[in-house]
């Protein structure tokens, strides 16, 4: 009997919370519905985003969500406006003095933050003392060095205040360097460079960035009721931006969608204004009608480690390697993300000739790229055998590892290279897929035969890649040594910094050694495939990596 | 009963204490760091991140200083979600996944037993042939294939629930659904053999002589005595049901808790990792104490405690 009484109020309970739960919330629900249609007409974009917001404190931000989201909300001292840098709270593109090493940047006066104080020339210093501070821990305080000071800061060997960093007056921002950055323009339109209110900063402490009521904005977008770790968030026009007449959405919703499936499904159901598509999900959608890929800055290239291989000290066997994969496919067919061949270390679509715009640095030197990392099997096997008897090592066979990460895709691709490489006589690859911090790791420290290494950029200019290579960067794992090209890399960062045709020429000429040698073997481009709505205009992605959101216009 | 409880509550902090420590070595000694931005930080600037996050200090130094903030319920705060403290963190993605993994529980647990019951009553018919392809067919397909099936053709096609996204209880349907049907299909099975046993046994007999109705003697005593082991199962399969619903939620886009935990570890978000793993141990020992205590109501003959009760 007790027993029948337990179960009956059990159930009762069951459902019950079922009902409650569900009167609760489906008020809630209609009432959102309701808003999302109305919206609709009144230019809501939605747009699915791979992860979540981790950070809205620009001296804290690494990943380009958070910095995507900052872009939509703050104004640095630039802003791109297409291919170009454009001024936003400066009023113009200042030119250095100083033999390239006073920057003096007049700002704008009609620029506010959304509490309603003006953007003055102390929200910069303020923001960047900050940002180089090590209590403020930011990752991306290296990205200072070269401004006066910075680097000793950030080590804890000079203090805060020494940074190179002045307020002439409230509207007079001025910069000294220690020594020329070049791309030092393309740096200033970057969210670790943006200005911070300090009354807000301070207010919070280190609660700020990490929700909405924390933040103020002086930039095209709001972010509104943003709890720290949504999986979606809200983006509504700021009439307090100075600019603001030049804002066309109203509103931008972003919804982390992480099944590629669930995204497509959404786009289709008119949800989604504009889907990220990976994996097989975005070979399926190939082709239809609003299918489109954008570059990202990131590239990946095959490194061969000359420390533990002799044998990769030969420019022919190198070559040899880079010319038995066969990029096309890679790229189409195993991949099929939207990444693209590449035939140079440097992204393409980042950095473009200071005497003609329309010249992509990658394209300028693709007479050399194209060289031997044209896909040819037969042409390889000759270059191989050469450098072997070059080497003293004809006949010889050689079992070497391949280090790859443990993604999905990772996986698929060390497949795919082995393969390949394989074909060159005697060569035998073991396959060693881990997870990303070990792949790291262990590259780092040259624990590794061949490995696919992929770099992002900090900032576009291919300088940022070339670097990459150079006999003391920490990132050449391979080891690859080369005088001349670090006499050019080395001399574009110094005695021709401030001369731009003559630091493009140095990095073009650079470029081509690296090719000629193929010190690393570049493979791809990454991609990202996307499903746009054909009312969705302008959304492209700028050299720094950036959608302007700006300049995006819903046209139904 | 007050006195077991107790006892049950000093063991469950006991254990936590261990699970805590464990974890803590153990996710010490995974490579790699906490910052997201490690593959661009030199060797001196990461010293200097590690200095300052003082993770320079010996390993049992940092375990002592986490211990003691733990005791006054302080989490730390996360790498990956710069200075966001790990409880607001926790708490925010905590309801999506209990709602739907209690609803889950409800509709799993109580169908289960129905279909079992109902099996084992019908024993060798076409109802129990029937209800055994569901709970095999519930058994051997994930819930996440589940998942996508249920969205392509109720959302997608049909347009009965949201697709995706969390708007409300109506999102919460579908991923529970799909949740619901692994529970549900091996309560049924473990329901249907207890029930068969029970049926066949004296007391059965006895109360049919005694001139009670088929459905008397099954509500007051086969129905009764057959839920001991499916007591058993709930507990764990709860805590299934809470760590396991990652890949639900992420088909359907909801923001819970369950990838919190994936990406902590992947990240070697220390904070984050050691404050889900606490909590998710927290959970499942409640569950196992309720079991315990569901045990008493269900079956008289067993009592917890052999001296403490007169």
């Amino acid at each position: 009997m007790k027993l029948k009484k337990v179960l009956i109020a059990g159930v009762t309970i069951a459902l019950g919370s079922f009902a409650l739960v569900g009167c609760s919330s489906s008020s809630s629900s209609s009432s959102k519905t309701k808003e999302t249609t109305s919206n609709n007409a009144n230019s809501v974009l939605r747009i699915s985003e791979k992860d979540v917001i981790s950070t809205m404190d620009s001296s804290l931000a690494t990943d380009t969500i958070s910095s995507q989201n900052l872009n939509n909300v703050m104004d640095g001292l630039y802003r791109y406006k297409g291919k170009t840098i454009a001024p936003a709270i400066a009023t113009k593109v200042v030119k250095p003095t100083n033999n390239g090493l006073t920057y003096t940047f007049p700002l704008r006066k009609d620029a506010k933050w959304s509490n309603g104080d003006p953007v003055t020339a102390n929200d910069f210093v303020f923001a960047w003392k900050r940002t180089v501070n090590p209590e403020t821990k930011s990752q991306y305080a290296y990205i200072y060095e070269g401004i006066a000071n910075a680097k000793d800061i950030t080590a804890g060997k000079k203090p805060v205040d020494s940074l190179g960093v002045k307020a002439i007056d409230d509207h007079t921002f001025e910069v000294t360097l220690e020594k020329p950055i070049p791309y030092f323009s393309q740096l200033m339109s970057a969210a670790f460079f943006f200005p911070q209110n300090e009354k807000t900063v301070n207010k919070w402490g280190k609660q700020y960035g990490t929700n909405s009521d924390t933040l103020v904005f002086n930039g095209p977008y709001k972010l509104v009721n943003w709890k720290g770790s949504d999986n979606s968030w809200t983006e509504e026009k700021n009439d307090s931006y100075w600019n603001a007449k030049s804002v066309n959405v109203k509103k931008i919703q972003y919804q982390v969608v992480k099944d590629p499936t669930t995204a497509v499904n959404l786009y289709q159901s008119n949800k989604l204004d504009r889907a990220l598509l990976t994996g097989d999900t975005a070979k399926q959608m190939k082709g239809s009608d609003g299918y489109g890929i954008t570059k990202k800055s990131s590239t990946f290239y095959l490194s061969a480690n000359q420390q533990k291989n002799e044998i990769f000290k030969n420019a022919n066997v190198r070559r040899a390697l880079s010319m038995s994969v066969n990029r096309k496919q890679l790229t189409s067919k195993v991949l099929g993300d939207g990444s693209t061949v590449n035939n140079s270390i440097v992204a393409s679509n980042i950095a473009f000739d200071p005497n003609d715009k329309t010249k992509d640095f990658v394209k300028e030197t693709s007479s050399t790229g194209d060289k031997y990392t044209k896909y040819d099997p037969a042409e390889a096997k000759k270059l191989w055998e050469k450098g072997l008897k070059e080497t003293g090592n004809t006949g010889k066979t050689f079992n070497l590892v391949l280090l790859g990460d443990d993604t999905d895709n990772a996986k698929k691709q060390s497949e795919f290279l082995q393969n390949q490489l394989e074909k060159l006589p005697g060569l035998k690859l073991t396959l060693s897929n881990v997870p990303f911090k070990s792949r790291l790791t262990r590259a780092k420290s040259g624990d590794f035969d061949l490995v696919v290494y992929a770099w992002n950029a900090d900032f576009p200019d291919p300088i940022n890649f070339l670097t990459l290579v150079t006999k003391d960067s920490s990132y050449n794992v391979g080891k690859w040594e080369n005088e001349k090209f670090d006499a050019l890399v080395d001399k574009s960062l110094t005695d021709d910094a401030n001369n731009p045709t003559k630091r493009w020429k140095d990095m073009m000429d650079a470029q081509d050694i690296l090719n000629e040698e193929q010190g690393v073997a570049p493979l791809y481009q990454l991609g990202e495939a996307w499903m746009t709505n054909k009312r969705v205009k302008n959304m492209t992605l700028n050299p720094g990596s950036m959608y302007d959101m700006n300049l995006v216009e819903l046209k139904d | 009963m007050t006195k077991y409880i107790l006892k049950r509550i000093f063991y469950l902090l006991l254990t936590l204490f261990i699970v805590a420590s464990v974890t803590f070595f153990m996710m010490k000694m995974m490579p790699g760091t906490p910052f997201t931005n490690q593959d661009k930080l030199s060797a001196e600037q990461l010293k200097i991140m590690n200095q300052q996050y003082g993770l320079n200090k010996p390993i049992w130094q940092q375990y002592i200083t986490y211990m003691l903030n733990l005791l006054h319920g302080d989490f730390g705060t996360s790498f990956q979600f710069n200075n966001q403290s790990v409880s607001t963190l926790i708490i925010s993605r905590l309801k999506p996944s209990m709602l739907i993994g209690a609803q889950a529980m409800i509709l799993g647990s109580v169908l289960g037993i129905i279909l079992g019951a109902i099996s084992a009553i019908n024993k060798n018919s076409w109802v129990d042939s029937l209800a055994t392809f569901v709970s095999i067919l519930g058994i051997s397909v994930p819930s996440f294939v589940l998942g996508v099936l249920l969205q392509f053709y109720l959302a997608f096609k049909m347009k009965i629930f949201p697709i995706a996204l969390w708007d409300g209880w109506r999102s919460s349907i579908l991923p529970s659904l799909a949740l619901a049907v692994s529970p549900l299909a091996q309560i049924a099975r473990f329901m249907r053999t207890e029930m068969v046993d029970v049926l066949n046994s004296d007391y059965i007999e006895l109360s049919k002589a005694k001139g009670n109705t088929k459905w008397q003697t099954v509500v007051k005593h086969a129905l009764r005595n057959s839920l001991i082991p499916v007591i058993t199962i709930i507990g764990p399969l709860t805590a299934n049901i809470l760590t396991g619903s990652m890949v639900v939620e992420n088909i359907f886009s909801i923001p819970g808790i369950g990838e919190q935990f994936v990406k902590s570890i992947m990240t070697n978000d220390y904070p984050t990792i050691m404050g889900l793993t606490i909590f998710y141990s927290v959970i499942f020992m409640i569950m196992l104490l309720i079991t315990d205590i569901l045990y008493m109501i269900v079956d008289p003959r067993i009592r917890l405690t052999s001296k403490g009760r007169k």
